[in-house]
Protein backbone atom coordinates (compact mmCIF):
# COMPACT_ATOMS: atom_id res chain seq x y z
CA UNK A 1 0.00 0.00 0.00
CA UNK A 2 3.18 1.96 0.50
CA UNK A 3 3.00 2.72 -3.40
CA UNK A 4 0.36 4.90 -3.45
CA UNK A 5 -0.51 6.50 0.12
CA UNK A 6 1.35 9.13 1.38
CA UNK A 7 2.71 8.19 4.90
CA UNK A 8 1.10 9.93 7.49
CA UNK A 9 2.75 13.49 8.83
CA UNK A 10 3.14 12.40 12.65
CA UNK A 11 5.76 9.32 12.94
CA UNK A 12 7.36 7.93 15.72
CA UNK A 13 10.87 6.60 15.12
CA UNK A 14 11.13 2.99 15.87
CA UNK A 15 6.93 2.11 16.06
CA UNK A 16 4.77 1.18 13.30
CA UNK A 17 2.11 3.85 12.14
CA UNK A 18 -0.98 2.06 13.16
CA UNK A 19 0.15 2.19 16.88
CA UNK A 20 0.82 5.17 16.83
CA UNK A 21 -2.69 5.85 15.99
CA UNK A 22 -4.17 3.66 18.11
CA UNK A 23 -2.88 5.28 20.92
CA UNK A 24 -4.19 8.44 19.52
CA UNK A 25 -7.59 6.99 19.75
CA UNK A 26 -7.17 5.63 23.33
CA UNK A 27 -5.83 9.56 23.96
CA UNK A 28 -9.37 10.82 22.60
CA UNK A 29 -11.51 8.43 23.72
CA UNK A 30 -9.69 8.43 27.26
CA UNK A 31 -10.03 12.19 27.14
CA UNK A 32 -13.66 12.43 26.50
CA UNK A 33 -14.45 9.70 28.89
CA UNK A 34 -13.05 12.11 31.62
CA UNK A 35 -14.41 15.39 30.13
CA UNK A 36 -17.87 13.47 30.40
CA UNK A 37 -17.43 12.05 34.40
CA UNK A 38 -15.39 15.32 35.49
CA UNK A 39 -18.05 16.40 37.85
CA UNK A 40 -20.89 13.98 37.59
CA UNK A 41 -24.28 15.44 37.87
CA UNK A 42 -27.97 14.40 37.97
CA UNK A 43 -29.31 16.18 35.29
CA UNK A 44 -26.26 15.80 32.82
CA UNK A 45 -25.04 18.85 30.58
CA UNK A 46 -22.38 19.07 27.98
CA UNK A 47 -20.28 16.13 27.12
CA UNK A 48 -21.85 14.00 29.69
CA UNK A 49 -25.62 14.46 28.20
CA UNK A 50 -24.04 13.35 24.97
CA UNK A 51 -21.80 10.70 25.66
CA UNK A 52 -24.75 9.48 27.75
CA UNK A 53 -27.29 9.57 24.77
CA UNK A 54 -24.14 7.53 22.95
CA UNK A 55 -24.06 4.66 25.74
CA UNK A 56 -28.29 4.36 26.02
CA UNK A 57 -28.17 4.27 21.94
CA UNK A 58 -25.27 1.05 22.69
CA UNK A 59 -27.74 -0.08 25.70
CA UNK A 60 -31.38 0.33 23.77
CA UNK A 61 -29.46 -1.80 20.73
CA UNK A 62 -28.01 -4.43 22.81
CA UNK A 63 -31.64 -4.82 25.01
CA UNK A 64 -32.98 -5.39 21.35
CA UNK A 65 -30.97 -7.64 19.79
CA UNK A 66 -29.74 -10.15 23.18
CA UNK A 67 -32.24 -9.21 25.61
CA UNK A 68 -31.25 -8.91 29.45
CA UNK A 69 -28.85 -11.28 29.00
CA UNK A 70 -26.63 -9.16 27.01
CA UNK A 71 -26.25 -5.99 29.97
CA UNK A 72 -22.65 -7.63 31.27
CA UNK A 73 -21.56 -6.83 27.96
CA UNK A 74 -22.33 -3.46 27.56
CA UNK A 75 -18.68 -2.13 27.99
CA UNK A 76 -17.45 -4.86 25.88
CA UNK A 77 -19.53 -3.74 22.99
CA UNK A 78 -19.52 0.47 23.32
CA UNK A 79 -15.73 0.07 23.98
CA UNK A 80 -15.56 -1.83 20.59
CA UNK A 81 -18.14 0.82 18.99
CA UNK A 82 -16.34 3.55 20.02
CA UNK A 83 -12.83 2.27 19.48
CA UNK A 84 -13.74 1.25 15.72
CA UNK A 85 -15.87 4.38 15.07
CA UNK A 86 -13.28 6.17 16.10
CA UNK A 87 -10.50 4.76 14.55
CA UNK A 88 -12.50 4.65 11.32
CA UNK A 89 -13.28 8.29 11.50
CA UNK A 90 -9.15 9.26 11.73
CA UNK A 91 -8.64 7.43 8.88
CA UNK A 92 -11.19 10.37 7.11
CA UNK A 93 -8.53 13.08 8.17
CA UNK A 94 -5.85 13.88 5.61
CA UNK A 95 -2.01 13.31 7.30
CA UNK A 96 -3.55 10.69 9.71
CA UNK A 97 -3.93 7.47 9.24
CA UNK A 98 -6.46 5.03 10.40
CA UNK A 99 -5.78 2.05 12.77
CA UNK A 100 -8.69 -0.10 11.13
CA UNK A 101 -6.98 0.56 7.59
CA UNK A 102 -4.10 -2.11 8.91
CA UNK A 103 -4.58 -5.74 9.45
CA UNK A 104 -3.08 -6.29 12.70
CA UNK A 105 -5.77 -4.21 14.52
CA UNK A 106 -8.74 -5.40 12.91
CA UNK A 107 -7.51 -8.96 13.43
CA UNK A 108 -6.77 -8.08 17.35
CA UNK A 109 -10.79 -6.80 17.89
CA UNK A 110 -11.68 -10.10 16.04
CA UNK A 111 -9.63 -12.35 18.24
CA UNK A 112 -10.99 -10.47 21.52
CA UNK A 113 -14.71 -11.00 19.98
CA UNK A 114 -13.33 -14.97 18.66
CA UNK A 115 -12.04 -15.63 22.24
CA UNK A 116 -14.57 -13.86 24.36
CA UNK A 117 -17.93 -15.83 23.20
CA UNK A 118 -16.15 -18.62 23.41
CA UNK A 119 -14.87 -18.31 26.67
CA UNK A 120 -18.52 -16.97 27.39
CA UNK A 121 -20.31 -19.64 26.41
CA UNK A 122 -18.36 -22.44 28.26
CA UNK A 123 -18.55 -19.92 31.41
CA UNK A 124 -22.46 -20.26 31.12
CA UNK A 125 -22.88 -23.96 30.20
CA UNK A 126 -19.58 -25.99 30.73
CA UNK A 127 -17.25 -27.39 28.47
CA UNK A 128 -19.17 -30.70 27.75
CA UNK A 129 -22.22 -29.07 26.80
CA UNK A 130 -20.69 -25.80 24.71
CA UNK A 131 -18.93 -28.48 22.63
CA UNK A 132 -22.43 -30.61 22.43
CA UNK A 133 -23.53 -28.09 20.46
CA UNK A 134 -20.67 -28.28 17.73
CA UNK A 135 -22.30 -31.79 17.20
CA UNK A 136 -25.56 -30.49 15.27
CA UNK A 137 -29.04 -31.25 16.14
CA UNK A 138 -28.96 -35.39 15.88
CA UNK A 139 -26.03 -37.81 17.01
CA UNK A 140 -25.76 -39.82 14.14
CA UNK A 141 -24.97 -36.63 11.91
CA UNK A 142 -22.21 -35.31 14.35
CA UNK A 143 -19.24 -36.87 12.29
CA UNK A 144 -20.89 -34.17 10.08
CA UNK A 145 -21.55 -31.37 11.43
CA UNK A 146 -18.25 -31.09 13.88
CA UNK A 147 -16.04 -29.68 10.86
CA UNK A 148 -18.47 -28.09 9.33
CA UNK A 149 -18.86 -26.10 13.03
CA UNK A 150 -15.84 -26.24 13.57
CA UNK A 151 -14.66 -24.00 9.89
CA UNK A 152 -18.17 -21.69 10.37
CA UNK A 153 -16.53 -20.79 13.40
CA UNK A 154 -12.97 -20.49 12.44
CA UNK A 155 -14.50 -18.32 9.38
CA UNK A 156 -15.98 -15.68 12.05
CA UNK A 157 -13.07 -13.66 12.82
CA UNK A 158 -11.55 -14.10 9.20
CA UNK A 159 -14.51 -12.58 8.22
CA UNK A 160 -14.66 -9.86 10.65
CA UNK A 161 -11.33 -8.64 10.03
CA UNK A 162 -11.32 -8.89 6.26
CA UNK A 163 -14.35 -7.14 6.17
CA UNK A 164 -13.52 -4.14 8.72
CA UNK A 165 -10.10 -3.80 6.95
CA UNK A 166 -11.36 -4.62 3.47
CA UNK A 167 -14.02 -1.50 3.47
CA UNK A 168 -11.56 1.12 5.19
CA UNK A 169 -8.54 0.33 3.03
CA UNK A 170 -10.78 -0.01 -0.08
CA UNK A 171 -12.42 3.64 0.83
CA UNK A 172 -8.68 4.94 1.78
CA UNK A 173 -7.39 3.35 -1.69
CA UNK A 174 -9.98 5.48 -3.61
CA UNK A 175 -9.10 8.72 -1.98
CA UNK A 176 -5.60 8.13 -2.54
CA UNK A 177 -6.51 7.50 -6.29
CA UNK A 178 -8.70 11.33 -6.19
CA UNK A 179 -6.19 12.90 -4.58
CA UNK A 180 -3.22 11.69 -7.08
CA UNK A 181 -5.88 12.79 -10.18
CA UNK A 182 -6.14 15.99 -8.47
CA UNK A 183 -2.38 16.55 -7.78
CA UNK A 184 0.79 18.40 -9.55
CA UNK A 185 1.22 16.19 -12.37
CA UNK A 186 -2.93 15.71 -13.15
CA UNK A 187 -5.81 18.71 -13.04
CA UNK A 188 -4.13 20.90 -10.93
CA UNK A 189 -0.65 20.35 -12.60
CA UNK A 190 -3.01 20.71 -16.31
CA UNK A 191 -4.87 23.79 -15.18
CA UNK A 192 -1.44 25.71 -14.20
CA UNK A 193 0.55 24.46 -17.04
CA UNK A 194 -0.12 27.68 -19.34
CA UNK A 195 -2.15 27.02 -22.43
CA UNK A 196 -5.29 27.66 -22.38
CA UNK A 197 -6.87 24.44 -23.21
CA UNK A 198 -5.55 23.35 -20.25
CA UNK A 199 -6.33 26.01 -17.84
CA UNK A 200 -10.07 25.12 -19.09
CA UNK A 201 -10.31 21.35 -18.85
CA UNK A 202 -7.78 20.91 -15.86
CA UNK A 203 -10.09 23.98 -14.27
CA UNK A 204 -13.06 22.01 -14.42
CA UNK A 205 -12.14 19.11 -13.94
CA UNK A 206 -10.69 19.84 -10.77
CA UNK A 207 -13.82 21.72 -9.70
CA UNK A 208 -15.77 18.86 -10.73
CA UNK A 209 -13.63 16.31 -8.72
CA UNK A 210 -13.92 18.54 -5.76
CA UNK A 211 -17.20 18.53 -5.61
CA UNK A 212 -17.40 15.23 -6.26
CA UNK A 213 -14.98 14.39 -3.28
CA UNK A 214 -16.64 16.88 -1.26
CA UNK A 215 -20.29 16.48 -1.43
CA UNK A 216 -20.32 12.66 -2.42
CA UNK A 217 -17.35 10.61 -1.35
CA UNK A 218 -16.71 12.18 2.52
CA UNK A 219 -20.48 12.37 3.64
CA UNK A 220 -20.01 8.20 1.45
CA UNK A 221 -17.11 7.23 3.62
CA UNK A 222 -18.66 8.97 6.93
CA UNK A 223 -21.95 6.13 6.53
CA UNK A 224 -19.37 3.82 5.96
CA UNK A 225 -17.30 4.52 9.27
CA UNK A 226 -20.43 4.28 11.33
CA UNK A 227 -22.33 1.42 9.51
CA UNK A 228 -19.16 -0.83 9.63
CA UNK A 229 -18.45 0.34 13.50
CA UNK A 230 -22.35 -0.81 13.86
CA UNK A 231 -22.00 -3.69 11.79
CA UNK A 232 -18.80 -5.14 13.87
CA UNK A 233 -20.63 -4.42 17.04
CA UNK A 234 -23.89 -5.99 16.16
CA UNK A 235 -22.42 -9.55 15.06
CA UNK A 236 -20.32 -9.31 18.38
CA UNK A 237 -23.72 -9.00 19.83
CA UNK A 238 -25.64 -11.73 17.95
CA UNK A 239 -22.30 -14.47 18.38
CA UNK A 240 -22.38 -14.43 22.00
CA UNK A 241 -26.30 -14.43 22.52
CA UNK A 242 -25.33 -17.34 20.51
CA UNK A 243 -23.35 -18.74 22.77
CA UNK A 244 -25.47 -17.77 25.71
CA UNK A 245 -29.14 -18.93 24.21
CA UNK A 246 -27.59 -22.39 23.59
CA UNK A 247 -28.49 -23.32 27.25
CA UNK A 248 -31.58 -22.21 27.17
CA UNK A 249 -33.44 -23.39 23.90
CA UNK A 250 -30.60 -26.28 23.13
CA UNK A 251 -30.74 -27.11 19.35
CA UNK A 252 -33.45 -24.88 18.28
CA UNK A 253 -33.32 -23.10 14.88
CA UNK A 254 -32.46 -19.86 16.76
CA UNK A 255 -28.81 -19.41 16.87
CA UNK A 256 -28.36 -21.08 13.41
CA UNK A 257 -29.90 -17.96 11.39
CA UNK A 258 -28.33 -15.71 13.89
CA UNK A 259 -24.47 -16.83 13.29
CA UNK A 260 -24.20 -18.29 10.17
CA UNK A 261 -22.72 -17.19 6.72
CA UNK B 1 -18.08 -12.78 -35.11
CA UNK B 2 -17.81 -14.53 -32.07
CA UNK B 3 -14.23 -16.30 -33.00
CA UNK B 4 -12.57 -12.50 -33.44
CA UNK B 5 -13.59 -11.41 -29.99
CA UNK B 6 -12.07 -14.32 -28.64
CA UNK B 7 -9.59 -14.23 -30.36
CA UNK B 8 -9.00 -10.40 -28.93
CA UNK B 9 -9.33 -11.29 -25.84
CA UNK B 10 -6.91 -13.67 -25.87
CA UNK B 11 -4.36 -10.85 -27.29
CA UNK B 12 -5.43 -9.07 -24.78
CA UNK B 13 -4.92 -11.63 -22.29
CA UNK B 14 -1.52 -12.67 -24.21
CA UNK B 15 -0.45 -9.00 -24.47
CA UNK B 16 1.56 -8.62 -21.21
CA UNK B 17 3.40 -11.62 -21.63
CA UNK B 18 4.62 -10.50 -25.30
CA UNK B 19 5.84 -7.04 -24.17
CA UNK B 20 7.43 -8.36 -21.34
CA UNK B 21 9.26 -11.04 -23.37
CA UNK B 22 10.89 -8.33 -25.51
CA UNK B 23 11.96 -6.19 -22.48
CA UNK B 24 14.06 -6.97 -19.49
CA UNK B 25 12.36 -9.51 -17.12
CA UNK B 26 10.61 -7.58 -14.07
CA UNK B 27 10.66 -8.16 -10.77
CA UNK B 28 7.87 -11.65 -9.87
CA UNK B 29 8.88 -13.53 -13.50
CA UNK B 30 6.70 -13.13 -16.52
CA UNK B 31 3.60 -13.79 -14.74
CA UNK B 32 3.50 -10.33 -13.06
CA UNK B 33 1.60 -9.08 -15.57
CA UNK B 34 -1.21 -10.81 -15.37
CA UNK B 35 -1.54 -10.26 -11.66
CA UNK B 36 -3.25 -7.10 -12.53
CA UNK B 37 -5.28 -8.29 -15.06
CA UNK B 38 -6.58 -11.01 -12.45
CA UNK B 39 -7.10 -8.39 -10.11
CA UNK B 40 -9.29 -6.10 -12.06
CA UNK B 41 -11.16 -9.43 -13.32
CA UNK B 42 -11.65 -10.74 -10.03
CA UNK B 43 -12.59 -7.95 -8.77
CA UNK B 44 -14.99 -6.32 -11.83
CA UNK B 45 -16.75 -10.25 -11.15
CA UNK B 46 -17.01 -9.91 -7.62
CA UNK B 47 -18.64 -6.40 -7.67
CA UNK B 48 -21.32 -6.85 -10.20
CA UNK B 49 -22.27 -10.13 -8.83
CA UNK B 50 -22.21 -8.62 -5.22
CA UNK B 51 -24.01 -5.80 -6.74
CA UNK B 52 -26.96 -7.60 -8.02
CA UNK B 53 -26.88 -10.39 -4.89
CA UNK B 54 -27.25 -6.74 -2.75
CA UNK B 55 -30.27 -5.62 -5.20
CA UNK B 56 -32.43 -8.50 -4.62
CA UNK B 57 -31.95 -8.11 -1.06
CA UNK B 58 -32.50 -4.36 -0.83
CA UNK B 59 -35.42 -5.05 -3.06
CA UNK B 60 -36.75 -7.55 -0.70
CA UNK B 61 -36.25 -5.45 2.28
CA UNK B 62 -38.12 -2.48 0.97
CA UNK B 63 -40.93 -4.30 0.01
CA UNK B 64 -41.34 -5.93 3.22
CA UNK B 65 -40.88 -2.33 5.06
CA UNK B 66 -43.83 -0.93 2.39
CA UNK B 67 -46.33 -3.86 3.45
CA UNK B 68 -45.38 -3.56 7.24
CA UNK B 69 -44.16 0.06 8.08
CA UNK B 70 -44.56 -0.90 11.59
CA UNK B 71 -41.70 -3.91 11.31
CA UNK B 72 -39.47 -1.37 9.54
CA UNK B 73 -36.83 -1.14 12.01
CA UNK B 74 -35.88 -4.82 12.70
CA UNK B 75 -36.56 -5.54 8.80
CA UNK B 76 -33.77 -2.65 8.22
CA UNK B 77 -31.60 -4.30 11.26
CA UNK B 78 -31.64 -7.44 9.23
CA UNK B 79 -31.45 -6.28 6.08
CA UNK B 80 -28.25 -4.47 7.16
CA UNK B 81 -26.72 -7.45 8.54
CA UNK B 82 -27.47 -9.50 5.07
CA UNK B 83 -26.24 -6.49 3.21
CA UNK B 84 -23.04 -6.73 5.35
CA UNK B 85 -22.79 -10.71 5.15
CA UNK B 86 -23.30 -10.49 1.33
CA UNK B 87 -20.77 -7.62 1.26
CA UNK B 88 -17.91 -9.20 3.18
CA UNK B 89 -17.52 -11.80 0.08
CA UNK B 90 -17.04 -9.02 -2.35
CA UNK B 91 -14.24 -7.11 0.22
CA UNK B 92 -12.36 -11.16 -0.02
CA UNK B 93 -11.98 -10.54 -3.41
CA UNK B 94 -10.62 -7.06 -2.68
CA UNK B 95 -8.46 -7.85 -0.38
CA UNK B 96 -7.02 -11.00 -2.61
CA UNK B 97 -6.53 -8.06 -5.44
CA UNK B 98 -4.85 -5.64 -3.06
CA UNK B 99 -2.78 -8.79 -2.23
CA UNK B 100 -1.97 -9.50 -6.53
CA UNK B 101 -1.58 -5.80 -6.32
CA UNK B 102 0.54 -4.65 -3.50
CA UNK B 103 2.27 -7.68 -1.66
CA UNK B 104 5.75 -8.15 -3.14
CA UNK B 105 6.63 -10.86 -1.29
CA UNK B 106 4.93 -13.51 -3.67
CA UNK B 107 7.27 -14.88 -5.79
CA UNK B 108 5.60 -16.56 -8.80
CA UNK B 109 8.87 -17.81 -10.35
Amino acid sequence: MEAIEHPPIFHLPGMPDHVTYTWLVMIILAGIAFMATRRLELVPRGMQNAMEVVLEQFQLTIEDVMGPAGRPYLPLIATFGLFIFTANLMSLVPGLTGPTTNLNTTAACALIVFFTYHAVGVRKQGVVNYLKHFMGPVWWLAWLMMPIEIISHLARPLSLTLRLFGNMVGGHILLAVIFFLMGLQGLIGWALSGSVVGALVGGVGAAVTIAFTVGFLYPLKLLVSFLQAFIFVMLTMLYISGAIAEADHGHGAEHHDAGHH
Amino acid sequence: MRRSSMLGALFVLAFPGLALAADAPAAGGWLAPFTVIAAAIGMAIAAGLCGLGQGRAVAAAVEAMARQPGAAARIQLAMIIGLALIESLAIYTLVIALILLFVKGINFA
